[in-house]
Parts: C-alpha cells; sequence; structure tokens
C-alpha cells in the first residue's frame, strides 16, 4: 500500500530532523529530503489521543491539504511565502521551504521576548545575535514590506486568519542563492488561511494584526500606521470600503 | 503558580463567616450555605437543588420555570437552614445571582433574597452566575491559575484569570454546548430527567458509529448551530433507524440514535477540548479546570485529560453536586466578594439577563 510505504519513509525523515518548537497543534522540525541538501522546515500535524482516530485523520488530511492550498495560491500570485516541498497528508506532514531569517517580532524587539520563550522564533538563539541593522534595513521600510505583503495576499483574496509579528519573517541577505543582496519579507503560518472576497474578512485579518501590534510591541502606534500606509497604497481602490470597515470595527 | 505569587488580597479573620447562595438562573433552583473558616479553608454546610423537569421533547419555558421556583423556593430554603443546622440570624450575607440567566425566575429568585434579606436584616451581594461556577470550582478542586472551560446549557467559554478580571479568550458564536445536546436530546425523544444532557451521555456509551458532522472551530471560538442541524437533518435520512432496531446482513450502511448521540459528543467536544489547547498554549498554562453543567459529562473529562497530559498538565473537574447549577457557587463568590467590602443596596438588587463574566472585578485574588 501506498500509503504505509509513504507514511514510513515520512517517519524516518521525522527521525532524523531536529524538533525546533511545538505549539498547539503542529510539531515543527528541521530538515533535509537528502543528506547535505538545502534545509526544508517539517510541519507535522501528530495525531492528537483525545479526538476520535475517523475524526483526527479526516481534519488533520483537510488541515494539511489546507495550508498547502493557500501557500500554493500565495505563491501563484506572487505572494511572499515559504515554497510547498511536499505534502503527505495520510501523516499530517507538510514541508516546506526553509527560511534563514527572523520573525518581525524578533526583530522589532519586544520588550517581553522572555515571556513568549517557548513560541518557536528562539531558535539559534545564543549565537549571533541579529539585528535590524544587519538585515540593512530600517523599521520603516521593514512595516513598509509587512503592509505591502499583506496587500498583496489580500489582492488575492487569500485572508491568513492569524497575522501577528511573530507569523512574518525576514530572510536574511546572505541567504538568498540569487547574488542581488535585497531582504525579502516572508508571510508564514497558514494554518488557519482560507480564501474570501469579503471586505469584512479582509478588515477582521487587518484588525487581528493591529491587537498583535498593541499586545507585543509597545508603543506600536506609529509603527502599524506606516503598515496601513503601504497597505493602502498597494490595495488602490479596494483600500475605501475595507479601511472604512476597518473603522466600523473599532 | 510559577512567576507570580503576591499576597491573597483576602485578610485573614478572627471569626468564621457564613453566607446563603441562592440560585435560580435556569431550571435548577438552589440553595446551599456556606462556611468561610478562621483558618482560610471553607466548608460547604448545605447544598439543596429542585430541578423542574419537562416532560420529554420540551423545553422549559421561563415562565413556567419561574412558576416553579416560586413554588418551590421556601421548600428549597429551609431545608438548605435545617441541613446545615445554622440559623438565618448567624448569616453574614445573602448572595442571590443577579445574572446571566433567563428573566423571568432571575426575578423570582431576587425577589425572594430581597425578602430574606429584610426579614433578618442582612446585606445583600449579587453575584455573576459564571463566576460563581469558577469560584466553586476552583474551591473545590483547589487548581490556583487555571484556563476555565465553562461549558453549560447557556454558557459555551474560556477563560483565564488576569489583572482581576477573568478574560474571555473564546466562546462560542452562537448556542451554547449544553442547548446544543439538549435539543437534539428533545429532537429525538430522550426524557428529561436527571437531565437531557445525561442521557445522551448514556446513549453515547452505546454508539459505534462515527457519523461525519461538520466542524467548526475558528481560533480559539466555535460555532455550534449548524452541527445541531446537520445531527437533527440526519434524523430525517433514510439510514437512520430510530429504535436501535437490529442491522440484520444486507442492513450495513445505518445509524441509530445512539451512533447520532456518540458522534455528536464525539464532534462538539473535540472541538472544545481543541480550543482550550489553543488557549493553554497561547497562555502558557498547564492547569485545566472544567466547570458547568456539561462539565459533569465523563467523556469531556476523559478527553480533557488525555489533552492535558499529552501536553505534562492536569485537569480538574468536579462531580454534578458543584458542575451543575446549585446554591453553593454564589454563596462562595458572593462571601468572597463580601469579605472584599462589597454589597448590593437593595434598591441596586437588580438581575440581568446579560452579564458577561468580564465585567466583574475579581478583588479578591492577586
Amino acid at each position: 500500500m501506498a500509503v504505509v510505504a509513504a507514511s514510513a519513509s515520512t517517519t524516518a525523515l521525522l527521525n532524523s530532523s531536529t524538533l525546533i518548537s511545538q505549539g498547539a497543534e503542529a510539531k515543527v522540525y528541521r530538515s533535509s529530503l537528502h543528506t547535505g541538501s538545502v534545509p526544508i522546515l517539517l510541519k507535522h500535524r501528530f495525531a492528537k489521543q483525545y479526538r476520535h482516530p475517523t475524526l483526527d485523520s479526516t481534519l488533520t488530511r483537510s488541515r494539511v491539504v489546507g495550508e498547502a492550498r493557500a501557500l500554493l495560491r500565495c505563491l501563484r500570485c506572487g505572494v511572499s511565502v515559504p515554497g510547498v516541498r511536499f505534502v503527505d497528508q495520510a501523516s499530517g506532514i507538510l514541508g516546506i521551504e526553509w527560511i534563514e531569517g527572523r520573525t518581525i517580532r524578533f526583530l522589532l524587539g519586544s520588550g517581553d521576548e522572555g515571556d513568549g520563550a517557548h513560541d518557536g522564533d528562539s531558535e539559534e538563539d545564543d549565537h549571533d545575535v541579529d539585528s535590524l541593522a544587519d538585515y540593512e534595513v530600517s523599521k520603516d521600510e521593514l512595516m513598509n514590506m509587512v503592509g505591502t505583503e499583506i496587500a498583496k495576499m489580500h489582492l488575492a483574496d487569500i485572508i491568513h486568519g492569524d497575522l501577528t509579528t511573530s507569523n512574518m519573517m525576514l530572510s536574511h541577505p546572505s541567504s538568498l542563492n540569487h547574488s542581488l543582496r535585497i531582504q525579502k519579507l516572508v508571510l508564514i503560518d497558514f494554518g488557519l488561511a482560507y480564501t474570501s472576497i469579503l471586505v469584512e474578512d479582509k478588515a477582521v485579518d487587518l484588525y487581528v494584526l493591529e491587537r498583535a501590534f498593541a499586545s507585543t510591541h509597545p508603543a506600536s502606534e506609529p509603527l502599524f500606521a506606516s503598515v496601513l500606509d503601504a497597505y493602502k497604497r498597494k490595495m488602490g481602490k479596494d483600500w475605501t470600503a475595507i479601511g472604512r470597515r476597518l473603522e466600523d470595527g473599532k | 503558580m510559577p512567576k507570580r505569587t503576591h499576597e491573597s488580597p483576602l485578610k485573614s479573620t478572627d471569626r468564621p463567616y457564613l453566607a446563603l447562595g441562592l440560585e435560580g438562573s435556569a431550571n435548577k433552583l438552589g440553595a446551599g450555605i456556606i462556611r468561610h473558616e478562621v483558618d482560610g479553608s471553607s466548608t460547604v454546610l448545605s447544598n439543596v437543588r429542585h430541578t423542574y423537569i419537562t416532560p420529554p421533547g420540551e423545553g422549559f419555558l421561563p415562565r413556567d420555570t419561574a412558576v416553579h421556583h416560586r413554588q418551590w423556593a421556601l421548600k428549597v430554603i429551609e431545608d438548605a437552614v435545617t441541613i446545615s443546622s445554622v440559623s438565618m440570624h448567624d448569616l453574614d450575607c445573602i448572595c442571590y445571582t443577579k445574572g446571566p440567566g433567563m428573566g423571568a425566575p432571575l426575578q423570582s429568585v431576587a425577589l425572594v433574597a430581597r425578602t430574606l434579606s429584610l426579614l433578618f436584616n442582612k446585606p445583600l451581594v449579587g453575584v455573576n452566575h459564571c463566576v460563581g461556577h469558577i469560584e466553586m470550582g476552583r474551591e473545590i478542586t483547589g487548581a490556583q491559575n487555571p484556563v476555565v472551560l465553562y461549558v453549560s446549557g447557556g454558557n459555551t467559554q474560556i477563560i483565564a484569570y488576569s489583572r482581576q478580571c477573568y478574560r474571555i479568550f473564546g466562546e462560542t458564536l452562537d448556542i451554547a454546548v449544553g442547548n446544543c445536546l439538549d435539543r437534539f436530546a428533545r429532537v429525538i425523544n430522550l426524557s428529561n430527567d436527571p437531565s437531557p444532557g445525561f442521557n445522551i451521555e448514556q446513549a453515547a456509551k452505546k454508539g459505534k458509529r462515527l457519523v461525519p458532522l461538520p466542524y467548526s472551530t475558528k481560533g480559539m471560538d466555535v460555532s455550534l448551530s449548524g452541527i445541531l442541524t446537520a445531527t437533527e437533518a440526519l434524523t430525517y435520512d433514510k439510514r437512520y433507524r430510530p429504535n436501535d432496531s437490529p442491522r440484520n446482513g444486507d442492513d450495513e450502511d445505518c445509524f441509530t440514535s445512539a451512533d447520532l448521540c456518540f458522534s455528536l459528543q464525539e464532534t462538539v467536544f473535540a472541538m472544545l477540548v481543541e480550543i482550550t489547547e489553543r488557549a493553554m498554549a497561547h497562555i502558557g498554562s498547564k492547569e485545566v479546570l472544567l466547570v458547568g453543567g456539561v462539565g459533569s459529562n465523563v467523556r469531556l473529562q476523559e478527553m480533557m485529560g488525555t489533552m492535558a497530559e499529552e501536553r505534562g498538565g492536569k485537569v480538574f473537574a468536579t462531580d454534578e453536586r458543584f458542575c451543575i447549577d446549585n446554591g453553593i457557587m454564589i454563596a462562595q463568590a458572593g462571601l468572597l466578594s463580601y469579605r472584599m467590602g462589597f454589597q448590593t443596596p437593595i434598591k441596586m438588587s437588580t438581575c440581568t439577563q446579560r452579564y458577561r463574566t468580564d465585567e466583574v472585578h475579581v478583588a479578591w485574588r492577586a
């Protein structure tokens, strides 16, 4: 049976990988498909013992596929997200491109880094403490990139569902294989993503991000304002309705 | 608890405190007397309850429930006082449910509380029903700072304490989980005695087949009304066998009412456990406290236990005496706020159908 064979080889893959973090739903590993090849990231939605096995496998399958679809849709529309490397829905594993870099939350230096030490952005903590200067980018430019990327995603009618500064990364310039040393902002974790054309859903997405900024970064108003500015510019005429809805929501 | 170990704002006392609690926000009328001892422990002196039970297939209407409460109030309170063997004159305060709940039953009980307060010249304390559940759960289980899953016929919330407030992290977007189960029990004509939810639980034990139902969690929220509709619709399906009729050889692809109860429970409980786990991961807590009528469901406790174990945590739950609405929890929460100097003047002793958990100032916790 193909399914069993697939799970056996993915189990072997998991065994050879290093666990980076564990969230509520999945374990995240660093791995590579061949020894010595480029690293990839494995997101393993492990079986939940409390759930009925049938229900568990149906849910896991649909979520793995859902996330992969959202990523592919983003990629097709030119939104910067990690590339999909492989999907094993039976074992609940999604393999995606490894992004060498830091989360925006880390780069903005939230005042309470110790508070969320276990939420996954603490890999390689001891050596090379990166800073914004390392990435040759200013805070303002960074916020610009964030706004533009979210706008691109919304123009493709994709709703992220969990926009926080921990779910965006800036890839390190030296990690890009082409010679142009440009930093790239990458949106990650599409576990709650879905497609929608509704103004409401897009406004809620922005509102969630605003709340995330407020709760993790002290004095974040000017930061979020410049995110919105960039978003506005990229969205063009679509902004009017979303902006109004965002204001109504408050 | 890790990190924060502030002094409790509750002052130690030189004498025991006594409170009577009256509860009647839904179809249960409860009266209970609690004593807070000098050493900080508390004793449940009595906990009496009478439930308004309707015929199978029917829910309880506010007006009839209020009539029930009025008819039983004296008997229930009298029993509570007799069992506790304290006198009404020894009480420090009389606590009643201010809300949330059904208007008419709430008003009947508030009226009784006001009358007693005037008769015996005792201060009144209005209590938030949800906070009552949480405080009683904490008292009985000894859980210090848990994530609370409050699941009952009228409420479904995930709550955690932060800065003198029980913050709501997730909740139902439409109907409560108890409402969902009870209404399905009525669809398949299960008895309302002792409660429809209990009978669903018993029927589910006989169920074997998991019938696919919608599964809708949104972040830390859940939506349940669609699942109820879907399950109801399945009772009109041609594969449905209402009376658990024997399956012969060619009757493979069928399901019974027990299967539907089983599937409904498995699906909605899985959703609840999932959002609770999300909240635990978000907050960084390892304790879960289950309160509310549905919290006495053993299957839910079991599922929650498995999840907590996987995370290296622990689940705290109580049995039906304290899970299902009761007077003693109102006495407990009321006495805590009374000891912090809170009283409800008779002019303000109203009730309200809408009273959110996070509106309460939790003065008695650090």
